[in-house]
Parts: C-alpha cells; structure tokens; sequence
C-alpha cells in the first residue's frame, strides 16, 4: 500500500520563471521547493503527495505547482486556486487541469446566503458553476470554507453526488478574524473548545463522496505534538466518516521546524491506537491512492 | 405538583423517557410562544456574527441568558406538568443546570449525531424538550433509543442516518408537549425535511450534587425566586 501525503504546499523564490505573491510568510527569497519535499518523503518511506497551489491564483502564479507536476508525474498530484474574479472560472479550470497532473480545485467560500435560514436557490451560489463544472469534468473539490459558509456545503453536495469532496484539516471552518501566523511561521487558527464542526461539516459523512483530511492538528490544537486535545475530533471523524474516507496529510512546509516530518508521519497511530494495520495503511495513504486516482510510482 | 402514576414510574425506569402531552397550553402557551419568537428575532443577527467568527454553530442557536430575558422561561422551569415527575425521579433534589431556548434551521441533514449526553458515572441527569411550534414526523423531532439509559446497556455504535439506529423511537408532537428523558440515553434530533425551523426548549436538570452550580449562576434571577423551592431548584442557597 503506498503512504501518500494529501495535502502539502510547496513554492520557489520568486523570478520570472516562478512568479508568486509574497507574503511576510513566504518572502521573496524563501522557496520550500519539491526537492526538499522529496528528501523528507524518502527519509519517512512516502511515496506520494498532493501539493496545493500556494502564492496565488492566476495561471502565472500555478507554475512552479505545474512544474512539480510535470517533473515528477509519478510522485505527485496537484491542487489548483480559480481566483475570485475569474469571468470564466471553468476556462481557467480546464486550462490547469488539461493533462497537467492538477486533479481539482481548492474553494474556502461558497458563495450563498449567510443565513442558514434563508431558503437556498444553489444556482445562484458564487461557485455553484465551479461545482457543475468539476462534475462534468470529474474534478476533485478541496474545501476549506468559512465558517459561515459551512452551512452551504449540504446542499451542493447533494446536487452533485458524482464530485469528489475533500475536507481540509480536519473538517474545520476557520472563523472570520481567527487567522494569525505563529512565531513559528505556521497558520494558527483560534477555535472553541468545543468542536462546532460536529454540526456542520462532521454531518456530511452520510455523503460518500465526501472525505477528510487528518491534518493541520498544530493550528488548532493549545498542546504541543501529539496534540492530545485533538483526540476526540479524531474519535468522531473515524466514527462517522469510518477508516477508508480520511486521508493523513502533513501540511508541509509549515510542520518542518515542529513538530517535523518525521513526527507527522506517525500522528495517525498516536491519535487513533486502535486502529488494525489496513485502517492505518488506507488512511496514511491506500484511500489516497483510490480516492484521488494516484498514479503507480514508477520505480 | 403533579406525581407521575406507578404506570409512568415503571415506563421511566424501564424505557428511560416520559411524554407529556398538552405539558403546556392555553395562555401559558401562547406567552411562551410570543416570548421565544420576539427573542429568537432579536437575537439573530448577533448569532449570526458569532457563527461567521466560528465562534457559534451554523445549524441551531440558542436565544443567550434565557431567563434573564422572560420571566416565562423561568416558570416553565417548574412547571407543574412534569416538574413532578423530576422532583420523584431525583428523590425531591432536583437542580437546574441550564435551559437551551433553540431554534434548529431545516437543513438536509440533522444538525447533531445519535448520542448519550452524559456518561453512568454522573449524577442522574435529566432533560426536558419542549415543542414549541408543531413537530410533525420528519421535521426535526426528538427521538430516542428506549432502554439505552440502563448501565448494562449497548454497546451502541452511531449511525451515519438517524433512521438507522435500530429500535429507535421519534417523538412527533404537538407545541406544548414535553419529553423527558433520562440522558444516559441515546438521543438525536431527527432530520427536518420540512422548511419550517424547530423550535423548542431543552431544560437540563441533575441529581443535586454538593458544589455542582455555583450560587451566582441564577443569581441574576433570584427575585423570581422568593420560594425555598425556586432558591433550591435554581441553587441560590449555599
């Protein structure tokens, strides 16, 4: 079975080539390139790895993700950005997805009304050509939504059953205003103590077609690795989303100086011990595999 | 006070719910009604800012500090319909921990899972729903497993769709009705296919335990509380 990291970024100094835009995090200078990726994915036995475009969301700024891909098609897959005000986003979808290696598309808002009790007309959701779209083309959508959108996510899940739903970081919704860098240069996201995913997003599990990611612990958790406030959102996502719809990622490069690759690739056995040996090879990589179509690696 | 029969005693012991139909009516019902509509309104958009902060769930809100905002909310509390039942099954110590005045938006799926909210380790723990609008079959009612309060009972394991938990029992009902449900038990909300929100109110009671509610919890309330009953129930006496 292979161990596929799902979800992880990458990015080159900023240069013609490789256009981006910089933030304080990610300077002009500082590149988290995939070479680097790969010394840590050899050192841990990982074959494989989703990258998740990082530094905008023109097609400009996709190709440094479009020459990971290109350069090493049998070890990664690619996530692509549609930017907000794309007067077509399905050209600029099939324009990074046509035989690039990039597989979907990642969304944090959804677009409908804020009021869950406003009765939903999902056509006129900002993104609901972008949900048509990847189901006509088969298109993997990656979702990090606001937490005011979660209540959406229903809705267009249901109205398209054939698209392939990936829940980023473990289901959570990041709140407007909770977002900050750390002092180690890693997202902190602020969350109740009480996990409000529980009704939101952890109620999707009835939908096949919908997965988890079990990543991005650091950003939520107030305990260092292994993070052991996390284990009962653990325990619920096992329980309703069962062990062939998580997918382990590390959230690369942000993990480097803590806890570290290494201690990543182990935090699936730490949060869940009871898991058998085929529970744990699907959900450090085996549900990957299926789930996103992974290529066979080639030696 | 009313003192739930040998027949509701045995129906409790043994399934671990009670209904009482028609709990609350008439008058009482109406200015209940208009109390929980006029405060779910006027406490919507601050909900709604808490949910886009991540600070709130999207699904359901609660109408904050209830009882210092109606004094209907506070009679309900006692209620004679069914106070008599919880002051019998907690040997006559019965204490609020805290009422939930909710409204649960219809959404394609319930906004909660099958659950226990307490484990046999607690104090007896009880809660009351009340209806407050109508809850037809399918539009968001209570249901509970029978039986699952029982230490020797289970293991149970939860469904991904409410209909699946086997032996399960939903609680359509009138507004007014109330259920009592001992909730050690397994309990869910059912899904609303309907597009009308279910409104009702959750009271949660205990077993008194020394210490368990601070004094100053319902001290915002105490001048409705001029009964050593009322100061025992809302824990205003040391």
């Amino acid at each position: 079975m292979p161990r596929i990291d799902s979800h992880l970024h990458v990015f080159a100094k900023v240069s013609p080539e490789f256009p981006r835009e910089p933030t304080p995090v990610c300077p002009p200078e500082r590149e988290e390139t995939a070479e680097k990726l790969l010394v840590e994915m050899e050192k841990y036995d990982i074959d494989g790895a989703v990258l998740v475009q990082i530094g905008g969301t023109s097609l400009e700024q996709h190709r440094y993700l479009l020459h990971c891909l290109k350069t090493y098609p049998d070890r990664f897959l690619g996530i692509g950005l549609i930017p907000p005000d794309a007067p077509d986003a399905t050209e600029h979808m099939a324009e990074l997805a046509d035989g690039t290696g990039v597989i979907g598309f990642r969304l944090s808002s959804i677009g409908g009304p804020r009021d869950i009790f406003e009765k939903p007309d999902i056509r006129t959701f900002q993104t609901y050509r972008i949900w048509e779209y990847a189901a006509e083309r088969d298109y993997v959508l990656w979702l990090y939504p606001r937490a005011i959108d979660a209540h959406l996510l229903p809705h267009l899940v249901q109205a398209f059953p054939q698209v392939r739903i990936v829940l980023n970081h473990l289901g959570m919704c990041p709140g407007k205003g909770k977002f900050t860098w750390d002092e180690l240069g890693r997202p902190r996201i602020e969350v109740t103590g009480y996990n409000l995913a529980m009704h939101t997003t952890y109620r999707l599990a009835r939908f096949e077609n919908v997965t988890v990611h079990i990543s991005g612990h650091y950003a939520f958790s107030k305990e260092a690795y292994p993070y052991p406030d996390l284990a009962g959102w653990h325990r619920s996502l096992l329980n309703d989303f069962g062990p062939k719809r998580l997918m382990w990622a590390t959230d690369f490069p942000w993990i480097l100086a803590e806890p570290g690759y290494g201690e990543l690739t182990t935090i699936v056995e730490k949060m869940l011990p009871d898991l058998s040996e085929s529970e744990l090879a699907d959900i450090m990589g085996g549900n990957a595999k299926r789930f996103l179509r992974f290529p066979d690696r080639n030696s | 006070m009313i003192r739930p029969t040998p027949v509701q005693k045995a129906h409790w012991e043994e399934e671990g719910y009670l209904v009482f139909e028609n709990a609350i009516q008439g008058e009482d019902l109406k200015r209940l009604q208009t109390a929980f509509d006029y405060w779910a309104d006027a406490c919507k958009a601050e909900w709604l800012d808490r949910v886009e902060a991540g600070e709130a769930a999207a699904t359901f809100y609660d109408i904050p500090n209830p009882l210092e905002k109606h004094p209907v909310f506070i009679d309900i509390i006692d209620y004679p319909s069914y106070y008599g039942a919880l002051m019998e099954f907690t040997d006559d110590d019965v204490i609020l921990l805290g009422p939930q005045v909710r409204t649960v938006a219809p959404w394609p799926v319930s906004y909660t899972a099958w659950h226990p909210d307490v484990p046999q380790s607690s104090p007896l723990h009880i809660k009351v729903q009340i209806y407050v609008n109508d809850v037809p079959p399918r539009c968001g009612e209570f249901a509970y497993l029978p039986g699952s309060h029982k230490p020797d009972a289970g293991p149970y394991t939860r469904p991904l769709r409410q209909e699946s938990m086997p032996g399960h029992k939903t609680f359509p009902g009138k507004a007014g009705t109330a259920i009592m449900f001992n909730s050690y038990g397994w309990h869910v909300s059912m899904d609303n296919h309907s597009d009308v929100p279910r409104k009702s109110i959750i009271l949660i009671y205990e077993k008194r335990t020394p210490g368990r509610v601070s004094p100053t919890q319902f001290a915002a309330i105490s001048e409705y509380c001029t009964t050593p009953a009322r100061r025992q129930l809302f824990s205003l006496t040391a």
